[in-house]
């Protein structure tokens, strides 16, 4: 397993592409936020963080994951490695690792850079909980993606429902809040959890309400890993 | 030239007697259609057996169900006395050489060896696996620089890494020039000193009948003939060809014109028949250009199954 996550670490750095879209991308939209943060109406310091969470998240983790996922299926690397003794979980398991920690450090620096320049979170721990939660919810939705996407460029394709969609649900919720269309806006993917990075940063809302919020997200990932189960393929279609 | 094998595969009494694979009734289907119908065949330790087929017979199905790669819709399919689909049991055990290389185009020739090889479960020095597939001087290529042939070796290398007991080779020196056909011929020569067994498909008859132990030849989703190379090619008469000059007198034998002044004749007693036209051409001062004489070609048992 960590044999793979060595072998994708290195492809990852040697494909200038994935590179770009990984840390590029979303780092040069953080940098954008932060420097017009106190600038935006409507938008506080704990809906800042929510957008550039699920920036990084999606951009990075989720497309990354798909395309690399569709990538190694197409030139036959995911059966290559099922010739060996290694069982499915742990090949992907070790395909995965390496983007989602880079991801999850990502994260880490940002909003750090994020509470110097503004102002820190409440409670980091449940900050934690839902980056975590997001992180998970959004591998399990790459897996449920690269079961329905041909090839890397088809990716680009695939990916834009959800990508699109978690990106418009995460960034309504850390502009507008949830007071209205609270069921609405906490049942759709990411928006939970968006919640939950806001009151987290914010504070004031009391932890086991904002607990309550990650039930969503985890029925996502239950949703996202079935639906994996159900049209991930190894093998290209003949 | 194949070596010639010291003392098979070494092993004695009741592990002697289990097949290494054994496959029993067969059956892969997708959708409506029928891939592979009632499929029994056994590969006994130290074997090489070669599974032939026409294109479409099925061959890739029933190989892919061996190794592990796909379920069988019914029947037994046992590597090792066991379910081929555990990994963690058989594979160790296995090095598989597929059709299609596989291998991540970012990484190195030695990356990908190492990685692919440790996986496997067993242990190899990487350096002893390239200089033995002729890649050495390649370990830092990444594997997009490399020609077809140079996947096919690498293949190879990942496929004997930590000299495995089973070994399939599917389609191995498709892409291959003459030295390292032969190289990685010798290299399959030395694992099974050691005792390996092999199960290979080629499109090169010539290769089969060169180095199988036996041969299952597959048409249409079943396995239309089994034995070895003689047992196969001993069902169909032996072949006897020659041009003689013009205006000789009649032959002796019947024989079909083939065009271009060739004559063949079909024989089932070749040893008689040969000498009943040697004896002829001497006997009338025949000269008997471009004569050829010998056993049928696994070209031709092929050719016979269509027929069928």
């Amino acid at each position: 397993m960590l044999a793979i996550a060595q072998g994708e670490l290195i492809q990852i750095f040697r494909n200038r592409l994935v590179l770009v879209t990984m840390l590029v991308m979303p780092a040069a939209a953080s940098a954008f936020y932060m420097y017009v943060q106190d600038r935006i109406p409507f938008l506080d310091v704990g809906g800042v963080a929510a957008v550039l969470v699920f920036l990084v998240v999606v951009m990075g983790l989720y497309t990354t994951a798909v395309t690399t996922l569709a990538s190694r299926r197409q030139n036959l690397f995911l059966k290559r490695l099922r010739s060996t003794a290694v069982d499915d979980g742990r090949i992907l398991t070790g395909l995965l690792l390496p983007v989602t920690a880079i991801t999850v450090v990502q994260v880490t620096v940002i909003l750090a850079v994020l509470s110097v320049v503004a102002s820190p979170p409440a409670h980091a721990l449940l900050l934690g909980a839902a980056v975590l939660a997001t992180v998970v919810m959004m591998t399990g939705l790459a897996l449920a993606t690269a079961g329905v996407t041909n090839s890397p460029e088809h990716a680009q394709v695939t990916t834009l429902p959800v990508l699109l969609g978690v990106l418009a649900v995460s960034g309504w919720v850390g502009f507008t809040g949830t007071e209205e269309l609270t069921v609405l806006k906490r049942a759709l993917p990411g928006g939970a959890a968006a919640e939950l990075v806001v009151d987290a940063w914010n504070g004031g809302a009391p932890v086991a309400d904002s607990l309550l919020l990650l039930a969503p997200t985890v029925a996502w990932v239950v949703v996202a890993v079935a639906l994996a189960v159900r049209i991930f393929r190894w093998e290209p279609r003949r | 030239m194949r070596l010639p094998r010291e003392g098979g595969c070494g092993c004695t009494g009741r592990m002697a007697t289990a097949p290494v694979i054994d496959v029993r009734d067969l059956n892969v289907k997708y959708g409506d259609f029928h891939a592979v119908k009632d499929l029994s065949f056994q590969v006994e330790r130290g074997e090489l057996y070669a599974l032939l087929g026409t294109n479409g017979a099925g061959k890739t199905s029933t190989l892919e169900t061996v190794e592990g790669h796909r379920p069988a819709t019914s029947g037994a399919v046992r590597v090792f006395g066991r379910d081929p689909r555990d990994r963690r049991e058989v594979r160790p055990r296995v090095g598989t050489m597929l059709q299609e290389s596989g291998f991540s185009p970012d990484l190195t020739v030695r990356e990908s060896v190492r990685l692919i090889g440790s996986l496997t479960g067993r242990t190899d020095r990487v350096e002893r696996l390239l200089g033995v597939v002729g890649l050495a001087h390649k370990a830092g290529t990444r594997v997009s620089q490399l020609s077809g042939g140079e996947k096919r070796r690498l293949d190879f290398a990942t496929a004997v890494y930590g000299t495995p007991e089973l070994v399939f080779l599917d389609e191995p020196t498709t892409g291959l020039d003459i030295q390292s056909r032969d190289a990685l011929w010798d290299a399959v020569d030395r694992l099974r000193e050691e005792g390996a067994t092999v199960v290979l498909t080629t499109h090169y008859l010539e290769e089969a009948q060169q180095r199988a132990d036996r041969i299952g030849l597959m048409h249409r989703g079943t396995l239309r003939r089994e034995g070895t190379v003689s047992e196969l090619t001993r069902a169909l008469p032996a072949t006897i060809r020659f041009s003689p000059p013009a205006g000789a007198p009649d032959l002796p034998l019947p024989a079909v014109p083939e065009g271009g002044g060739t004559f063949l004749v079909e024989t089932p007693a070749l040893q008689k028949d040969l000498h009943v036209l040697l004896d002829w051409a001497r006997d009338h001062g025949v000269e008997l250009r471009d004569l050829q004489a010998g056993p049928t070609r696994l070209d031709d048992v092929f050719r016979a199954l269509d027929g069928e």
